[in-house]
């Protein structure tokens, strides 16, 4: 607490020295940054004055804003694969300039020697972020021809695959609950499609995307690992195009283009299914166990916008996706269906107060359900679970001078949790598995962050958010006795409070510029996370389950320390960097040893969990080279990450399953021609922890298995190379067209999914051998896709 | 009771293997090699002298041929088995319906429904302890064989039971079929609770179980899982402690879910102290029916 309130207080203090008199009047330039073509806002673009070398990047938005004194300038306007802008601008006055960029002429290895202003990474405070352009993450090899977003993240390094299969990710060895997706500011709170393959980002509709892996600025909050800023496109405001592609097991649709008026208002609508089900139907025989089962999924994302004024624009925007997964076994009479789907919408108000002042305030509502549902011979069984989210939240940009840029904000959610409910039937009996099981909860935070430069060479990121939050009825406590029946329940009307939490999380950010090429930042943050991902099994499935803290379950806590140097090599061509953190975590969820699914019905979710602390701790190298024919970066992560838990592993530390001591990834991109670029990518990465039987014994004939400590055994590392080449076709005037030729696993590397042992022979007859089997998952994949754009 | 837990975990293995490709191959692992542990595998029935199965555990990949088996069996024991009031020391046996076919059984004493008995096995220098107690019996209102359409001839075993009110009734069920069954099997899924049906009459239905690893023609053909028209089906049901049924439970599924990469380890509580392995109570009644 003291440690607390002197941060609180030199935190102050830094601000009120900040303040002197104004030698000279000084004015703003402000304004937004578009594409030319499309009239797309440019998300992060660099703005710079060239005589003062002192600048800002576009928002989420577009807009920009610097204020320096009176003078005769040069704006300049850059962002990679965008020729710069340079404007020359009396500033006597305030000034709204508006910039139209315009896609590269021409693409060279030739470097222009005039990158007075060092490249971002060096220059911002803002360290462990990675921001990737949707154009370069096209070029690359696409699984079954799917662009992927989650998978391409995964090629950097601090960020790890939760393996094939699986479309979670692991940041700097947080778990897969503790990233923070957001999809035009609406939560998503599952971002892979069933079992894992696809992610639910249609690459068509998405602008941007921004990662931060550390250094978390106070504006995010909710979640200790990372943030994975997602903004969607708006539509060509000047005309109407239709995109898209047909691939060997799915296809998309992209339709966009002005909304009511030119330049003033665009529309976008995104679509995408896959059909490998229709495909294979009429191959499988009317005898086979797998007639009448099939797996499809749908994507849709749309959005609108409209420029209401100069200084109002209005967003509305919708994601809507489902998974329909159906298993049926006509011959013993055994179905399985599991319907999923996750649906996000946001309406979103920018407004401007002034040049300085920059306002944005979203609606949103994000609903996340899955059913599980299983009949066998007139008995059924459905287990369902699901969140419902309504949130409000307002956000500022305030850009007083050109030394500082202030961020101050609001944020309120209203939860509606469906942990983990069921029922069950046989025939026309209805078995009592209670009443459905509903969590309410209140989520809100106010953040206010500053980021200025100190003196010349150091910049600093000061912010602080308040987090709180509060579980108020209607709610039953179910109080157990060892049996496990009830034997108690404590009932909470609506509205009355069950427990709250709440607290302070301080984010620190420190630049030191050593010079123009190069750069020492740090970085101090803590957070809390209100909701947990509660995973049964080592693999993700529906048994994992969102729930929110509780009087049983609190708040999770992270702390990070993180150091790193940045060095960008020949005028900004190559970006380096060698990042250094330390993590710990407090209060983690798992489900208690021996938990079954089942045990959830008809209780609490969270009686059935333990809680626990996790440590973290790494090394990342980075070395992108991001300008030319040939391109593309190298990522190498040494990292270790372990948990404990007084009540699993008899209270002995033991590695997390996504401990990955070293994880690499290459990834290189050559235009041969303007019409073919070849991609590839390898990764290497050391196989996830396990825990294996060590002994066996009897019982009643059968065998069983002993475990040996959790997490003690590795699986054979995973390695693979995917290539992928593109050949653009024929320029028409109103039409063009692409091949996509790609090679997942091109040597066919057989990586473990999983392992098991298989008794072969029998144990009368004395001749029983147990194998140890490994299943794969992937081999060499060939796809094709067509792409066309009107 | 065709149990849901069962359902999710057949489910989820039906899922995996259905939806991956057979890329799978032999591979080698490196185990440790830990100290082994005494197990113990008991049951005492109402008017039935009480048996201990004694045994240890091996190495993982320890080779199973037959005399590994047989020097799984701990034959130097000594089984005690105490009601309070008399104790008596098990003899070793042998007894063809188990395997390996030695037992420790108890001579003068048999179960009574209501008492606890207390267990003490002295073995490999160890002394083990366990107690148990014999629920008072539930019996099945009927029991009757039914076909399972497409099929005329193979169905399952249905029965109707009306649970007594009152949470804290265990069940488990096994079969024996005259000329083809060794013993009483109980198939996976078999023991229940009656969270769920507590006071509820109802019908369920099991398939039949089979013995681990069965070799045998009727478990590997399409009658694997089914009762045939024509067999005699003995039915024993029986009551259970809320510890036997945490254990039996536990257990049938890390059997069954031996190669289901999406169940996580389980572990099996057991009621040796010392050891592992269960000494079990059961309250049972048998029921005879003829398929057709």
């Amino acid at each position: 607490m003291r440690h607390l309130q002197f941060l609180l207080f030199s935190f102050l203090l830094l601000f009120t020295v900040r303040i002197r008199a104004q030698e000279k009047e000084k004015f703003t330039v402000s304004g937004y940054v578009k594409e030319d073509a499309t009239g797309e806002y440019s998300i992060g673009a660099t703005v710079y004055i060239k005589e003062l070398i002192k600048g800002t990047s576009t928002n989420q938005y577009g807009f920009y804003s610097i204020t320096v004194p009176k003078g005769n300038y040069h704006l300049v306007v850059s962002y990679i694969g965008f020729d710069d802008i340079v404007q020359e601008i009396k500033l006597d006055k305030d000034l709204r300039v508006n910039v139209s960029i315009k896609l590269n002429s021409i693409v060279t290895d030739e470097v222009e020697i005039d990158a007075q202003k060092a490249n971002k990474n060096v220059s911002s405070t803002q360290m462990g972020v990675n921001k990737l352009e949707m154009e370069e993450i096209k070029k690359l090899p696409a699984f079954l021809g799917e662009v992927d977003i989650l998978k391409t993240i995964q090629l950097l390094p601090g960020v790890k695959s939760s393996g094939e299969g699986n479309s979670g990710f692991y940041v700097r060895g947080g778990g897969p609950d503790q990233n923070l997706i957001l999809l035009d500011e609406a939560v998503v709170y599952n971002a892979s499609h069933l079992f894992g393959f696809f992610s639910v980002f249609n690459g068509d509709a998405v602008k941007n995307l921004n990662l931060i892996k550390g250094g978390m600025p106070a504006q995010y909050g909710g979640r200790l690992s990372s943030v994975l800023d997602i903004s969607m496109k708006e539509g060509n405001s000047k005309s109407y195009h239709a995109e898209g592609g047909i691939g060997v097991i799915s296809s998309r649709l992209t339709l966009q283009g002005p909304f009511i008026k030119k330049d003033t208002g665009s529309f976008i609508v995104s679509g995408r299914r896959t059909y490998i089900d229709i495909l294979t139907r009429p191959l499988i025989k009317s005898t086979s166990p797998f007639k009448g089962s099939g797996y499809y999924f749908y994507d849709l994302n749309t959005k609108i916008n409209y420029r209401l004024s100069d200084k109002d624009r209005l967003f509305l925007s919708g994601y809507f996706g489902r998974d329909v997964f159906t298993y049926n076994n006509k011959d013993n009479g055994f179905k399985v269906e599991i319907p999923w789907g996750n649906a996000t919408t946001s309406l979103r108000w920018n407004h401007l107060f002034n040049d300085k002042l920059f306002m944005n305030t979203s609606a949103i509502f994000s609903d996340y359900n899955f059913s599980f549902g299983a009949t066998q011979s007139g008995f059924e069984f459905k287990l369902f679970s699901g969140i419902r989210d309504w949130n409000m939240k307002c956000d500022f940009g305030y850009f007083p001078s050109i030394r500082h840029e202030v961020k101050f904000g609001a944020n309120y959610t209203y939860h509606t949790f469906i942990p983990s409910n069921a029922s069950a039937k046989s025939g026309d009996v209805e078995f009592d598995l209670g009443k459905i099981v509903k969590q309410y909860a209140h989520e809100a935070a106010i953040y206010i962050s500053d980021d200025f430069d100190l003196t010349e060479k150091i910049r600093l990121n000061g912010g602080l958010r308040y987090s709180y939050f509060i579980q108020v009825g209607p709610f039953d406590r179910y109080i157990k006795d060892l049996q496990g029946n009830t034997i108690d329940t404590i009932t909470y009307r609506k509205g009355k409070k069950v427990k709250n939490y709440g607290g302070l999380e301080p984010r620190f950010a420190i630049r030191y510029a050593i010079n123009k090429k190069s750069s020492f930042k740090a970085s101090y943050t803590q957070n809390y996370q209100y909701v947990h991902l509660a995973s049964l099994s080592a693999v993700s499935l529906p048994t994992d389950i969102w729930v929110p803290c509780s009087e049983l379950v609190k708040p999770q806590f992270g702390t990070q320390y993180a150091v790193g140097y940045f060095r960008n090599f020949k005028e900004d061509t190559y970006e380096s960097s060698v990042e250094l953190y330390y993590k710990t975590m407090k209060n983690q969820v798992e489900y208690k040893e021996g938990a079954l699914p089942e045990d959830n019905v008809n209780d609490n979710a969270d009686n059935q969990f333990t809680f626990g602390n996790g440590r973290s701790y790494g090394a990342e190298f980075f070395l992108k080279k991001r300008k030319g024919k040939f391109n593309g970066w190298v990522g190498y992560t040494l990292s270790w990450t372990t948990r404990v838990f007084p009540e699993i592993n008899q209270g002995k530390e033991f590695y997390a399953k996504y401990d990955r001591r070293h994880d690499a990834s290459l990834v290189l991109a050559y235009e041969i021609t303007k019409k073919l670029s070849l991609s590839t990518i390898f990764v290497y990465g050391t196989g996830n922890a396990i825990t294996l039987p060590v002994a066996r014994y009897l019982y009643e004939g059968s065998l069983v298995n002993l475990y040996g400590e959790r997490n003690s055994f590795r699986l054979a590392p995973y390695h693979r190379m995917d290539i992928a080449a593109t050949l653009q076709g024929k320029k028409h005037k109103k039409y063009e067209s692409s091949w996509s030729f790609a090679v997942f696993n091109v040597y066919n590397r057989k990586n473990p999914y999983f392992i098991y042992f298989q008794n072969e022979g029998d144990i009368k007859k004395g001749n029983l051998v147990i194998k140890a089997k490994q299943v794969s998952l992937f081999p060499i994949l060939p796809s094709v896709t067509w792409n066309f754009k009107f | 009771m065709k149990s849901k837990r069962i359902f999710f975990a057949y489910c989820l293995l039906l899922i995996a293997f259905s939806f991956l490709s057979s890329c799978e191959k032999d591979i080698t692992v490196v185990l440790p090699r830990p100290e082994p542990t005494v197990v113990v595998e008991g049951k005492i029935e109402q008017g039935q002298y009480p048996y201990v199965v004694v045994s240890r555990s091996q190495a993982y990949f320890d080779p199973v041929d037959s005399s590994v088996i047989a020097n799984t069996i701990i034959f130097n024991a000594v089984v005690i088995v105490s009601d309070g009031t008399t104790s008596d020391t098990m003899k070793l046996t042998i007894d063809n319906e188990f395997f390996p076919p030695i037992i420790y059984r108890a001579e003068n004493m048999v179960g009574e429904v209501g008492k606890t008995y207390h267990l003490t096995v002295y073995a490999e220098g160890k002394t083990l302890t366990a107690s148990t107690t014999i629920p008072t019996p539930v019996s099945l209102d009927s029991i009757w064989f039914k076909t399972q359409p497409p099929s005329t001839e193979l169905g399952f075993i249905w029965a109707h039971l009306s649970d007594p009110v009152g949470l804290g009734n265990n069940y488990r069920w096994f079969t024996k079929r005259f000329g083809k069954d060794v013993r009483f099997v109980a198939p996976i899924g078999s023991t229940f609770e009656d969270r769920f049906v507590d006071g509820k009459s109802f019908d369920f239905a099991y398939n039949r179980g089979a013995e681990f690893n069965s070799s045998a023609e009727d478990d590997n053909n399409e009658e694997r899982g089914y009762f045939k028209v024509g067999d005699t089906v003995v039915v024993k049901f029986c009551a259970i402690d809320r510890a036997g049924f945490e254990f039996y439970r536990s257990l049938e599924i890390e059997v069954s879910n031996n190669g289901n990469p999406f169940a996580a380890p389980t572990s099996i509580p057991s009621n040796i102290n010392g050891g592992l392995g269960f000494w079990g109570g059961y309250g049972a009644v048998y029921d005879t029916v003829i398929a057709q």
